[in-house]
């Protein structure tokens, strides 16, 4: 039990891992972002997570919500610091809709879970001309079976974007009504404040 | 503070496909994700457990359910009990017979409390195991969040549910009411190391120099589920230094612990 | 007995050891250690079982399970086989029985005399319980644990290559495995020259690798080490009695309604050099085979630069050529001449792709594509 609270003591210590609550209204992500929330969500909070903001509503192993903003050319878009043998994603400027979504389905492959893509089509996003896509993915490490949705534009060659997954059994369908009005609230300003 | 000699101490088994916490916060992102989703991070939520009784009691149970009516069918769903042992060198074999026992204590505790709550439980064929294996699969996720964000570190919890025990499966455990008959559905999962006579004296030579190690731990969940509406209507989180499932006494107290707080029938 | 008679009377050549098959496993008793990790296998094999990753198309998993059940004899009752959808090589034998044979590995056999070497080999490691012996010896040294994540339903890909460097199979027991299973193929009358092969293909592409072939970040060359030494040595062993089948017809037919998915999981996995090695390898060996050059220029278009763009569109006109060409042949060209500001012939090949897949995901977006190209 020591050894474990001290675990816990040093994350804690280390500013790893808090749920921090996102309150309804008006949200700024990065510089050139801006989401409207009508309900509260709990935002991940940590050090080094990567370039993504990351949301609940049902806690991180049921669903989350990721948020990019102003991801630059060459970026990776997860947290870097792998062990070196598994292949990184990184965003480039030229990028097209399509090679976006493999970018992304390319991160969330890394760890053998298997992804399909369902629909992608071109959509406004941030007020810009971008795209829609909708996903399965299977998670290999607990074989749970998640529908996916997203969002993405590319705006003076930095990417914007919005993830969400949650299981495909009642979790996707509870949130995914509040996850579209929040895409659709999304305004990406062309330059930063 | 040696980090490598202290996760030595934590089952090996945590370190799996999912989850290496020495990771957790510099490898985030996805793989972040999927170390929280991993089975066994759920013991790495422990906490030193120093709530009030009264607290803990509101903590498992949903908001509004307060206790099972009288008659009630449970479905005991297939239990997930591993039993290890661990050898001097910390090497976690798992004990098929213990495993085996434990099984068999485990029924029999859930039996005997059965008879004392005045309610009928009916098991879970493989057959229909097999087939709702994906709103298992789900449960067990669930259950995972439930760990870490309700039964975890305060700063782990999710403001919106507001402290209290607000999970739902939904509908799709319609088919688990189907295959079983049963208006509720419980679930469990123990994970359980125990020293070896070398480990022990391994152990106190390791002691003499300061270091400290693990003798064991006892990590496990248990939940009902309402088969109607889906909803987690009590959980609770064990998770600690003691505890033996290997003896038919020991695993009733065990059973005990794990059912702290659960519903009386009324 | 009966396998051991059939081994002396059937062999010409002289063997240095005469191997007898041994009789079928009894359960292990629960308090012994060949017990505790037969009852782990059986609960993990539950797990996979109900994984969404394994494949349960009834025709496939017979057609493999018969191979792996000619080839165990007397043990086929006790060899149950579990097709994991994984795009990388690899199969593995439990002690309890448990065989996975991953998709990965069925992409890259050439024909069915192949993955009768690879279950042949991993038969003949469950045959001589060489991954209990291997716990015993490692059981004072590290984590029990993730040995069993070796053999039970794996987890997460990537730690599987560590792992399996230390918990592998020895030296000594991969020389036994190549020499009994090479006699469990000719007893079932497959060419035992086509495990060599095997071996030949999977270095050859790991060697293509930009990093020259770190053959151990492969999961299967991590668990049976020495394969740069097996392809001589099965080929000695082929060579002391040549022939029997390959059946790479009904090989072909078997596994044709799974290839197409199998194709896409490995382009997805993002390795250039090994991919076009693999693709190359598959195109010699069947050279008109559209599926195969349009698998190969994804990979190229997918990789991009000036040159890579070439390959793709030669590869994607070769397999126009052919014929019955998959319909992603024609959005891989729309993308290339877009990209190099080709309209006209963009707008004919996106087009081209509409017509043969109106209901692919994609669709919707390449119409867009074409609205801005003009119609």
């Amino acid at each position: 039990m020591r050894q474990l609270t001290m675990i816990l003591s040093m994350l804690a210590l280390a500013g790893c891992v808090a749920m921090a609550k996102v309150e309804k209204g008006e949200r700024a992500i990065g510089d050139r972002l801006a989401v409207k929330i009508e309900g509260a969500w709990n935002q991940l909070d940590g050090p080094e997570l990567g370039p993504a903001q990351t949301w609940t509503m049902e806690g991180l192993p049921i669903d989350q919500l990721l948020l990019y903003s102003g991801v630059k050319d060459g970026d990776l878009v997860h947290a870097s610091g792998g062990d070196g043998k598994r292949k990184d994603f990184a965003f480039k400027a030229n990028m097209q809709a399509d090679e976006i979504v493999g970018m992304f389905e390319g991160m969330l492959t890394r760890d053998g879970s298997s992804f399909k893509l369902t629909r992608l089509e071109p959509s406004s996003f941030g007020g810009l001309s971008g795209f829609h896509f909708e996903y399965t993915l299977i998670r290999k490490v607990d074989n749970v079976v998640l529908t996916g949705v997203g969002w993405g534009a590319v705006s003076k060659g930095e990417l914007f974007a919005m993830l969400y997954m949650a299981p495909r059994l009642a979790f996707f369908a509870r949130h995914a009504a509040d996850v579209e009005r929040i895409a659709m609230s999304a305004k990406i300003r062309q330059s930063a404040q | 503070m040696n980090l490598r000699l202290i996760m030595r101490a934590l089952p090996d088994l945590l370190l799996d496909a999912g989850g290496d916490l020495a990771h957790a916060c510099s490898t985030a992102g996805q793989w972040f994700f999927l170390s929280l989703a991993s089975p066994l991070l759920l013991a790495v939520t422990l906490t030193c457990a120093t709530q009030s009784a009264a607290y803990a009691q509101s903590k498992n149970l949903a908001p509004g359910f307060d206790f099972l009516p009288k008659g009630s069918t449970i479905v005991i769903m297939p239990t997930d009990i591993e039993l290890f042992e661990i050898s001097a060198g910390g090497v976690h074999e798992p004990k098929a017979a213990w495993s085996a026992a434990a099984a068999k204590h485990f029924r029999a505790a859930l039996d005997a409390r059965r008879k004392r709550l005045g309610v009928t439980t009916v098991f879970l064929s493989e057959k229909s195991a097999d087939e709702t294996a994906e709103i298992n699969a789900l449960h067990a996720a669930v259950a995972r969040a439930i760990s870490l964000h309700h039964f975890g570190p305060p700063s782990y919890n999710l403001p919106t549910k507001e402290g209290k025990l607000a999970w739902s499966l939904g509908e799709p455990v319609q088919k688990i009411k189907e295959r079983a008959g049963a208006q509720y559905a419980f679930f469990s999962w123990i994970r359980d190391s125990y020293a070896s006579g070398e480990r022990v004296a391994a152990m106190i030579a390791l002691a003499l120099l300061g270091v400290g190690t693990s003798g064991g731990q006892q990590v496990g969940y248990a939940s009902l589920v309402d088969l109607n509406s889906g909803k987690i209507l009590w959980f609770n989180r064990l998770a600690r230094m003691s505890g033996d499932l290997r003896d038919a006494e020991k695993a009733r107290e065990t059973l005990d612990a794990l059912l702290e707080g659960f519903p009386a029938t009324k | 007995m009966f396998c051991g008679a059939l081994f002396t009377t059937g062999l010409r050549a002289q063997h240095p050891q005469p191997w007898n098959a041994p009789a079928r496993f009894a359960r292990p008793d629960l308090d012994s250690d060949e017990g505790g990790l037969w009852a782990l296998m059986d609960r993990q094999e539950r797990r996979l079982r109900r994984s969404p990753f394994v494949i349960r198309d009834h025709s496939l998993n017979n057609y493999v399970q018969d191979i792996a059940c000619r080839l165990g004899g007397k043990h086929c009752p006790d060899i149950r086989v579990h097709l994991v959808r994984t795009p990388l090589f690899n199969a593995s034998m439990a002690p309890n029985g448990m065989m996975q044979v991953w998709t990965g590995l069925m992409l890259r056999m050439e024909n069915e005399a192949q993955l009768a070497a690879v279950l042949g080999h991993e038969i003949a490691h469950y045959l001589e319980r060489h991954t209990l012996e291997r716990l015993r010896d490692i059981k004072s040294a590290s984590a029990f644990a993730t040995f069993v994540g070796l053999f039970g339903a794996a987890g997460a890909i990537g730690q599987l290559a560590t792992l399996a460097a230390t918990f592998g199979f020895s030296r000594d027991q991969e020389r036994a495995a190549d020499r009994i299973g090479v006699l469990l193929m000719r007893k079932a009358g497959y060419d035992p020259a086509e495990a060599a092969k095997v071996w030949g293909n999977l270095l050859a592409e790991s060697k293509a690798r930009p990093d020259g072939g770190g053959a151990s970040t492969l999961p299967m060359f991590a668990t049976h080490p020495g394969a740069e030494e097996r392809n001589e040595t099965l080929a000695t062993l082929a060579a002391e009695q040549p022939g029997g089948t390959t059946n790479a017809t009904t090989w072909r037919e078997r596994v044709r309604p799974f290839r197409s998915d199998w194709l896409r999981e490995e382009i997805k996995l993002g390795q250039y050099e090994e991919s076009v090695s693999l693709f190359t390898r598959m195109i010699e060996s069947t050279p008109r085979d559209a599926e195969l050059l349009a698998a190969r220029g994804e990979v190229h278009r997918r990789h991009g630069g000036d040159r890579q763009f070439d390959l793709a569109v030669a590869d994607f006109r070769a397999a126009e050529q052919i014929g019955h060409e998959p319909p992603e042949v024609h959005r891989g060209l729309g993308m290339i001449y877009r990209r190099r500001g080709a309209s006209r012939e963009a707008r004919a090949s996106l087009k081209h792709y509409l017509e043969l897949a109106p209901q692919a995901p994609d669709a919707p977006m390449i119409r867009s594509y074409l609205e801005e190209l003009g119609q």
